[in-house]
């Protein structure tokens, strides 16, 4: 098991104490694409984001390759997540006064790799997600589709062990997700990457081998889907 | 570190007007402490060049009136110094702490060029005495050992004694080499000293011996003024002089600890006073400098506050892909000691070259105080040293400025990040 959560609790204290997620008891193996779908309000951005190391849970267990993940110092964490972890985001978060090389570099940068090394590293990444012609503009030049072929090279550039991709298509058009979900599962075929995506769109989710319900804060249906007949793309897209 | 400067840059250029005018602050600022500190110095330096009448290490000794009994002696009785004091001064027991001796003996004589004649105030002294009382010669030379071993019968005059000598518009330094009368005696002028504020303008030098000899002074000497070594400490000066009186004290047969038989006058204790003074003053001015710096400071920590508010998105995203916490404080006080220090420098830069202008003008411009004329600033301007400590100043400051938005920045949880905007 790469990820392994055990009865794990997560309350917002915000004012009125929300429990979001009600004891989440889920195993996930090195090299799977799974998605995770849900209601709004269900929790999945926040599951996502403890899996993730950008937030904490407060009671079970989070277990990476083994290893607890509970009370990180934010160093601990920002390492972890450095090493081990990719992200790529709805509204793709890429840094705006950045080129899309520079974007692609940063994750390098803070791991202490020199300038010219990144820099040529980087390159191959955009290459391969045929960007290569992009490296020097910035990211308000870019449309969604490239924008987020850019963050999945930053996400990828450090070879994680786990890519995690909140809604990656929620800010894009059918054609342009269906070819981000396809990049991402090729990336999983050939990286062996193991890859999480939270999406609201059963075509998106029909993309990857497994698809985890999560409905009022605790796991659901477990589909295996690698057959991949859940839902095509553009037909029944439900709840978009 | 070169990646620091590079994302700096690429900060400041995002925000050139808002950065420019803080900058303005601090550049205003340290350009303040510059100018009130080469002013401070061109002051005090200018005072030191006025007052400055006498080498630091040098004590002046004269006789005095006993003030208590002692031996059967009463008090109230006259202490006259004699060539035993001077040789006593000189000797074996003092050998530590004495270097050069010189005495004096004077007495009034009218003095006559021409037909011009003034009542002035011979004064015997040791070749010594130049150095001791920073005597500047305007031409000529000053008494040497020469004059004093042949008793040669020759006058040191100090250019303001010459003015009452000649017909006003004649340069003093037309006497050098004539004779002038002296009571009955020719002397011949071999030096023009400049003259200062400090002294009469009646005075002439002549060798000690001659004096001595011509006006029959026998053993008796007027001043002794000597010059110290090795005396460090305000302690140390106080227990030479007390060990000093009680020796000449009893000479004279005065009391050990007759603090009036004899009057002693160490200027190393003016020299301490004139030191604490400067000191003050600079210090004075530092304050005020860095009360004015503040205000720059207090911008730049205000526009990195907003740097940080603007860019907590943006930190969110750097923390999430692995941008540890003292990473972003990193950036942020780097930022903000490069925006002082670049704005510093400017300010310091436009301040030493307002010290140059200041020098060209007002350090030109003379006053006159007391027959003397004494420029209002003597090289105005901050050292070396200084610009090193403003330039730790702007350091520290840049870092203070810049900590309280950096802590903030890192100490924001990648989560809520995200979430801003
Ligand atoms: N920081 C927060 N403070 C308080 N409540 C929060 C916070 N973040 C999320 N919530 C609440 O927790 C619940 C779950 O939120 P979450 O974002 O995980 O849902 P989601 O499944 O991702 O929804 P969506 O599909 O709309 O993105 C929601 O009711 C939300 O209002
Ligand atoms: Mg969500």
């Amino acid at each position: 098991m790469l990820i392994e959560l055990k009865d794990v609790n997560k309350t917002y204290n915000n004012g009125q104490p929300l429990h979001v997620l009600k004891g989440i008891n889920l195993g996930i193996d090195s090299g799977e694409f799974v998605s995770i779908m849900g209601a709004s309000g269900s929790g999945k951005s926040t599951l996502l984001n403890i899996l993730g190391i950008l937030d904490n849970y407060d009671t079970g267990e989070y277990h990476i390759d083994g290893r607890l993940i509970k009370n990180l110092s934010e160093k601990q964490a920002a390492a972890y997540r450095n090493k081990m972890i990719g992200f790529i985001f709805q509204s793709f978060n890429l840094i705006g006064f950045k080129t899309a090389v520079e974007n692609v570099e940063l994750p390098l940068f803070y791991q202490g790799v020199n300038r010219r090394k990144r820099h040529e590293l980087a390159m191959q990444y955009l290459d391969r997600l045929g960007l290569a012609g992009w490296a020097g503009h910035y990211p308000n030049e870019m449309s969604g589709g490239q924008k987020q072929r850019v963050a999945i090279a930053r996400a990828l550039i450090t070879n994680p062990k786990i890519i995690l991709a909140d809604e990656p298509t929620g800010a894009l058009d059918s054609k342009t997700s269906e070819e981000v979900m396809q990049l991402l599962g090729e990336l999983n075929r050939q990286d062996k990457v193991t890859i999480i995506v939270v999406t609201h769109e059963s075509g998106v989710a029909n993309c990857t081998d497994k698809i985890v319900h999560i409905k009022d804060g605790v796991i659901g249906r477990i589909e295996d889907n690698r057959e991949h007949h859940s839902s095509m793309f553009g037909t029944q897209t439900i709840m978009k | 570190m070169r990646d620091l400067f590079v994302e700096i840059a690429e900060s400041v250029r995002r925000n050139k007007l808002r950065t420019a005018l803080t900058g303005f602050a601090v550049s205003w600022g340290i350009f303040m402490l510059i100018v009130l500190l080469g002013a401070g110095n061109g002051l005090m330096n200018s005072f030191v060049q006025g007052g400055g009448g006498f080498a630091t290490n040098s004590v002046s000794v004269g006789g005095g009136w006993t003030s208590k009994p002692y031996d059967g002696l009463k008090q109230g009785r006259r202490i006259r110094l004699d060539d035993g004091d001077v040789a006593t001064t000189g000797g074996e027991l003092f050998v530590d702490n004495v270097e050069l001796v010189s005495a004096t003996v004077g007495t009034n004589a009218t003095v006559c060029y021409g037909k011009k004649s003034i009542s002035g105030y011979i004064d015997g002294i040791y070749p010594a005495a130049q150095m001791m009382e920073k005597r500047e010669m305007l031409a000529g030379r000053f008494i040497n050992d020469k004059d004093i071993a042949d008793s040669r019968k020759v006058v040191v005059i100090p250019e303001s004694t010459a003015q009452g000598l000649l017909e006003s518009g004649e340069s003093a330094i037309g006497l050098l080499g004539k004779y002038v009368k002296v009571g009955d005696l020719a002397f011949r002028v071999v030096g023009i000293a400049k003259s200062d504020r400090m002294r009469n303008s009646r005075d002439l030098y002549a060798p000690f011996t001659t004096v001595k000899t011509v006006y029959g002074k026998g053993q008796e000497v007027g001043s002794i003024t000597f010059t110290t070594k090795g005396l460090d400490t305000e302690k140390d000066n106080e227990e030479f002089e007390k060990n000093y009186k009680s020796v000449i004290n009893l000479r004279h047969r005065a009391a050990p600890d007759d603090e009036r038989a004899i009057w002693v006058w160490n200027r190393a204790h003016q020299d301490v006073q004139m030191k604490q003074g400067r000191n003050i003053l600079s210090t004075a001015l530092w304050i005020i400098g860095l009360f004015t710096l503040l205000g720059g400071i207090v911008g730049v920590s205000n526009i990195m506050l907003i740097t940080v508010k603007e860019r907590t998105h943006e930190f969110g995203v750097r923390k999430a892909i692995g941008a540890s916490p003292w990473s972003i404080t990193k950036l942020i006080i780097s930022e903000s000691v490069a925006i002082t220090a670049f704005f510093g420098y400017i300010g310091m830069f436009l301040g030493m070259l307002t010290c140059e202008v200041l020098d060209k003008t007002l350090g030109q411009a003379k006053m006159s105080i007391m027959d003397e004329e004494i420029a209002m600033l003597v090289n105005p301007g901050v050292g070396l040293d200084v610009a090193l400590e403003a330039t730790l100043v702007l350091i520290v400051a840049g870092t203070l400025a810049g900590f309280f938005p950096a802590r903030k920045a890192a100490g924001v949880r990648p989560i809520e990040a995200l979430r801003a905007e």
